[in-house]
């Protein structure tokens, strides 16, 4: 393992790109470490941005106009404005509010950026899963609806058992998008200082100066995860895939 | 038909079955985008009133009113690097979204270069070409300055010229093919049916989408205060930083959530009008 680890690194110095940092446990240790706080950013991001995006959805069908139309107003907000900025307002706005409350009553903070960055994102992601999943129950066949209606169907019943599954399945290809698109915005969190990959490869970058070694990892990295992404996206597809329907 | 309530369980779908009704339900209460600059307001004036503070809250409002012309000129800046990456952005994208539609190996090469830059995170993109780019090259002996912002607009190039690369590709594919078949009996050449036919209609198809690309790289040009460049972002920074005040800084990132909102949501109003009107003339 030592000696083909050597081998790379010699090779990759040929090449004219820089992998020594890989040598050094004080800069592969954290490296490594950023690797798998990405993943599990990834990891929640995904679920969390379910979530939210389920419950828009509902709040953006509510019957009643005063919960329909605030969901309606933080989709539109979200959508048109950068999540950068978002981030600081919720990281550096909030989070420092939060802070200096808690410090008057000698509590510690207990929402780290890793918590914001899940946040924020989730809540971006949401309204746009939630717009896709939207559009989706507009192309609900009428039939359907009527014929479960007719058959005894509550409301809520209707919504989780008839509408909700079908529409899943035909806002996949939009929800996998959003996922994917997801996946490359975590490289953000950095921006915070969340011991990411991306973070960490600034870190070690800033020492050697080997930019463009590091970038290689950080695309492949992002590109293996994206791929990773809409590969389980075309399996859920296949999965939960109507016949008669599509090619 | 009967009169319905709001708490009947079929209302959803009867309001499926009369359109009418339903364009009566979206259009009561204010505007979405009213309501969502309404709410930022009210939650930042309640955040504004309770941030604890030692000065006064019209001292912070001053403090505000002096920043506010360089919150502006990190603005503008925002505005140049997303004017300059779609305008090359558009440029190169038509030429490799028309380079993409030839099955040789020019096209196969376009396809890729969609591909790769519409799955690379911007924000390594905007890296790379800071870090990667020299800060000056020289031209026939003389030395030109290569500045950060002008990076930054290649960097946001790069993905846009991949984007408007798929809204091309998409425009000719709503083409009919048999218009292509028509024309090519009557003895066009593939670039003359291109040119005289397909590209006329396609221009109308491609605005919608194409502003929408530009809202999108306005959003990305935040990132350029992630390598240094003085935009809105980094202007808000260091302006909360410098006057180190909370109420400041609640109304400083507020203010810039609202700056970026007021820009882009009326660019997103204005693309959902063009589409209906293209849907429907």
């Amino acid at each position: 393992m030592a000696v083909s680890l050597h081998a790379f690194i010699d090779a990759a110095a040929r090449a004219g790109l820089d992998y020594r940092f890989l040598l050094d446990a004080y800069e592969r240790v954290p490296f490594l470490h950023g690797v798998v706080v990405s993943i599990e950013l990834v990891i929640a991001t995904i679920a969390g941005s379910a979530l939210a995006g389920l419950l828009l959805l509902i709040a953006l069908r509510h019957r009643h106009a005063w919960i329909a139309a605030p969901a309606r107003a933080f989709v539109e907000l979200t959508r048109n404005t950068p999540t950068l900025v978002q981030l600081y307002c919720a990281f550096l706005v909030l989070n420092m509010l939060i802070t200096q409350w808690l410090r008057e009553s000698h509590i510690d903070n207990p929402f780290k950026p890793f918590f914001w960055v899940v946040l924020v994102w989730s809540l971006h992601k949401g309204a746009f899963h939630a717009e896709a999943l939207r559009a989706g129950f507009d192309a609900l066949p009428v039939q359907t609806l009527e014929g479960a209606a007719s058959l005894g169907f509550d409301r809520r019943t209707r919504f989780w058992r008839i509408e909700l599954p079908l529409t899943l399945r035909t806002a996949l290809p939009a929800l996998v998008n959003n996922f994917v698109e997801l996946v490359k915005a975590t490289a953000l969190a950095s921006a915070i200082a969340v011991g990411d990959v991306t973070y960490q490869s600034i870190i070690i970058w800033t020492q050697r100066d080997n930019v463009l070694a590091l970038m290689i990892v950080i695309l492949l990295f992002f590109g293996l995860l994206t791929w990773l992404v809409s590969l389980a996206g075309r399996w859920l597809e296949r999965r939960l895939w109507i016949p008669g329907y599509g090619a | 038909m009967a009169p319905r309530s709001a708490a009947s369980p079929f209302s959803d779908i009867e309001s499926r079955r009369d359109g009418r009704a339903r364009r009566i339900t979206r259009a009561r209460g204010p505007a979405p985008g009213t309501a969502a600059a309404l709410g930022v307001l009210i939650v930042g004036g309640l955040l504004w009133t309770f941030a604890p503070d030692s000065g006064s809250r019209g001292e912070t409002l001053a403090r505000f009113v002096e920043w506010t012309p360089a919150l502006v000129h990190g603005f503008a800046l925002n505005v140049l690097i997303s004017v300059g990456a779609v305008a090359i952005g558009s440029i190169l994208g038509l030429a490799i979204g028309a380079l993409g539609l030839a099955p040789s190996l020019p096209g196969r090469i376009a396809r890729f270069w969609v591909q790769a830059f519409r799955n690379a995170p911007w924000l390594v993109l905007v890296y790379f070409t800071t870090y990667v780019f020299p800060f000056e090259f020289t031209v026939f002996g003389k030395t030109l300055p290569f500045p950060d912002w002008l990076k930054v607009t290649l960097a946001l190039a790069l993905p846009a010229s991949a984007n408007i690369a798929e809204v091309f590709r998409g425009a000719v594919a709503s083409i009919p093919t048999t218009q292509w078949e028509a024309a090519g009996s009557l003895a066009f050449s593939r670039a003359q049916i291109l040119r005289h036919i397909v590209l006329p209609q396609c221009v109308r198809r491609m605005l919608p989408p194409w502003m929408n690309v530009y809202a999108i790289i306005t959003m990305g040009t935040a990132l350029s205060s992630l390598v240094g460049i003085h935009d809105l972002i980094d202007t808000a920074q260091v302006a909360s930083s410098t006057v180190a005040r909370s109420s400041f800084t609640v109304l400083t990132y507020l203010a810039t959530l609202v700056i970026f909102f007021a820009y882009c949501y009326p660019i997103s109003l204005f693309t959902h009008w063009l589409e209906k009107r293209i849907a429907n003339p």
